[in-house]
């Protein structure tokens, strides 16, 4: 019994381990400008662009994605970067909260594109 | 053709040994491993007639890029047809120029890698790869790439971006040493191409788009030992110190002035030539009224202990990050020892090489920043083209680019005749107020816009500075340029297009795609009497100027595709 319990523990841990990382902001137009803001002074706009319609990185608000982009996957690009490409992790520079608002901003950038235009 | 006579004995072959041995041992034995003649100074300083090698990366120590070799010319390269192509196994800016020594090219590319192949056949000899710090991408501004090694000795040498300069044996890519000169975390990294004087191995730095300050090492080939620094701007004391204005006493330790070009070098003068960057911040100059020694300007250095004969500056109090660290060209032009170099502030210098005056200098691109020079040489600002942190400088030509970006240009001895990598890109700056971290960029801009513009391939004559031909292009012409003896001008473009031109007329004469955008620069030499062409190809660097601002210079490169392959060329045989 005792046993059991703790694999149940253990496998309980393991699946909120497992669970997707969701962005917790809701895109409210202070984190949108917040984000923006950070991508520039981040230094993210010296590779992937003006308002990052791409230049050497991707451009990160067309449909075009490497990884399928979930939030998980693109905080952890921008948390730890990816080894072997010019992508660094930017993990002591900005805190989590602000890899979460650079995310809402290039989400935003995302919809913003998709609209008809007018 | 003495010369060539010797080359060709000294491409002596292991199998021929192997031969002479008994039967036992030959078979183990690598068939056709070539013996690794030792490279000495006088090679070195013939590097120019050594028609079948390219020893090192602007071919000779007049940096020409010119090849003699005139097998492929204007009347057959329609036959140029690919000999093979070697993946680097990576994506990123391939920025390198080969070098061959006797059948045997030492390649580097991006991230840290460096091969050394059989010339003829595209074989692999050796691999060696230097790990680097997982976030070194966000410590340079302008890619994870490298210019090419040098070659003395038994050794070849390369830097990498984490500033290590490292020397492996030719024959075996074994690790002979290592030396750390710079610290990476404060961006004060390395893409140069290392140049061998006098036993010498000289190197510069990348990194004045970060608060640091950048030096030329030259370190002993034998164990790597600094012999001297030269630091490009002056401490406190020294001549110079006085033009970084009197506003900020902190700032001659970030100014800058990066060094990641090649220089040259004259045995007769017994000088070395280096050039140098741009200040940093590169668009706010606010902070550092003043010329800005010894930055954007090119230095005549005493090779034995680095200390400066003279100095000729290009751009003083850089707004524009002009970034004057372009190559510079020895030649001798109406009777006179010159230079010239290609600056991304579009001018084309002419300036005498045995005491900085200056000559001429003509146009590459349309120029607005300067409405001419004085007779001393010095550059006449137009004030409206001066980006502050009010004044939004509308239109200015060229961009940062240039002119003439990084790649280097070529000069035909024969011929008299400058080949310049170009392009036509203006861009609108208004200057900005950013903090200055160690290991973070300052670029000092608060907008900048490009605007779309083309590409452009253009000969002078050097004998007079007038233009004899000009290529147009969509893009830029983003590689390096080769000349032969072939009559033939080669380059490559952003699309993947590896092209031929003819010197005298610009005539398009030949193409080939490579699949990805090309930013390396082209060689040539021979095995065995073939004569090849080589280019490396893989899209990279900075390339913000293509798609920044409201529609970036050449917006249709946005998503350009990367992966690094070298391609060599053969004339095809009719068997
Ligand atoms: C030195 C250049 C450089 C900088 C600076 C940089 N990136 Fe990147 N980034 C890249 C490259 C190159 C890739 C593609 C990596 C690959 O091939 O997997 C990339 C990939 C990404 C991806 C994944 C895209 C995809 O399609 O999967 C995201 C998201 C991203 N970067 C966001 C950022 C953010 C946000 C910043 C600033 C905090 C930043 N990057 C800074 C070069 C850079």
């Amino acid at each position: 019994m005792k046993r059991l319990l703790s694999l149940a523990l253990v496998l309980g841990i393991t699946t909120a381990y497992a669970e997707e990382l969701t962005n917790p902001l809701t895109p409210e137009p202070e984190h949108i400008a917040a984000g923006k803001k950070l991508y520039n002074s981040t230094g993210c706009i010296a590779c992937h662009g003006n308002n990052a319609r791409g230049a050497v990185g991707p451009d990160l608000t067309d449909d075009e994605w490497l990884r399928k982009p979930t939030d998980q996957m693109i905080f952890n690009t921008i948390r730890n970067g990816r080894s072997g490409t010019a992508m660094s992790g930017f993990a002591g520079d900005i805190t989590d909260e602000q890899i979460w608002q650079i995310i809402t901003w290039i989400k935003d950038e995302n919809r913003k594109r998709k609209e008809p235009k007018k | 053709m003495k010369a060539v006579q010797k080359l060709h004995s000294r491409r002596l072959w292991l199998a021929v040994a192997g031969a002479v041995g008994t039967g036992l041992l030959a078979p183990t034995i690598a068939l056709a491993d070539p013996v690794h003649t030792p490279v000495t100074d006088e090679m070195l300083l013939n590097a120019s007639r050594e028609s079948s090698n390219w020893l090192m990366a602007g071919r000779d120590y007049a940096g020409t890029r010119y090849s003699p070799l005139a097998k492929i010319n204007t009347r057959n390269v329609k036959r140029l047809v690919p000999a093979y192509s070697f993946s680097f196994g990576v994506q990123d800016a391939q920025n390198t120029t080969p070098i061959v020594v006797d059948g045997v090219m030492y390649v580097t590319s991006s991230h840290a890698k460096i091969f050394a192949i059989d010339a003829a056949t595209g074989k692999q000899l050796w691999a060696f790869s230097h790990p680097l710090p997982e976030n070194i991408g966000k410590l340079m501004c302008c890619d994870v790439g490298n210019r090419g090694a040098a070659v003395y000795g038994d050794k070849v040498y390369f830097a990498t971006p984490d500033s290590h300069v490292i020397a492996l044996d030719r024959a075996t890519g074994a690790k002979v040493w290592d030396v750390v000169v710079g610290d990476y975390t404060k961006a004060q990294t390395m893409t140069v191409a290392p140049l061998v004087v006098k036993g010498k191995v000289v190197v510069g730095m990348s990194g004045a788009e970060y608060p640091t300050r950048l030096w030329i090492d030259a370190l002993d080939s034998e164990t790597g030992a600094q012999v001297w620094r030269r630091y490009t701007i002056p401490g406190p004391g020294e001549p110079g110190f006085d033009t970084w204005g009197d506003t900020d006493p902190e700032i001659w330790k970030y100014g800058g002035g990066s060094t990641w070009i090649t220089g040259s070098y004259d045995p007769q003068l017994d000088t070395l030539y280096w050039s140098t960057g741009n200040p940093n911040p590169d668009w706010d100059g606010a902070g550092r009224k003043g010329d800005n020694l010894y930055t954007n300007s090119t230095l005549a250095l005493n090779p034995d202990n680095g200390e400066i004969k003279f100095h000729y500056q290009y751009t003083p109090w850089d707004v524009w990050d002009f970034d004057g660290v372009n190559e510079t060209i020895l030649a001798n032009i109406n009777g006179r020892k010159v230079w010239l170099h290609g600056d991304r502030n579009g001018f084309l210098y002419n300036i005498d090489r045995t005491d900085g005056s200056f000559v001429w200098a003509k146009e590459i691109s349309k120029v607005n920043w300067a409405t001419g020079f004085t007779p001393e040489g010095r550059p006449i600002i137009d004030e409206s083209k001066v980006p502050t942190y009010e004044h939004k400088a509308m239109n200015v030509c060229p961009a940062s680019e240039g002119g003439k970006w990084w790649n280097p240009m070529s000069y035909h001895p024969v011929a008299k005749t400058v080949v310049v990598p170009s392009r036509e890109i203006c861009v609108d700056i208004l200057a900005g107020k950013s903090d200055r971290v160690e290991g973070k960029y300052n670029l000092g801009i608060a907008e900048a816009d490009w605007i779309k513009g083309h590409g452009q391939l253009v000969a002078f004559d050097a004998t007079t500075g007038e233009k004899t031909w000009t290529v147009q292009a969509p893009s830029p012409f983003t590689s390096g340029v080769l000349t032969t003896g072939g009559g033939l001008v080669f380059a490559g473009t952003p699309e993947g297009e590896f092209k031929a031109f003819d010197i005298k007329t610009g005539e398009e004469l030949w193409s080939f795609q490579t699949g990805s955008g090309i930013v390396g620069s082209p060689i040539a030499y021979t095995v065995d009497g073939t004569q090849y062409v080589a280019i490396p190809s893989g899209w990279g660097g900075w390339t913000g100027w293509a798609t920044w601002g409201g529609k970036g210079g050449s917006p249709h490169l946005k998503d350009n595709r990367k992966g690094g392959t070298l391609f060599v060329f053969k004339l095809f045989d009719v068997k």
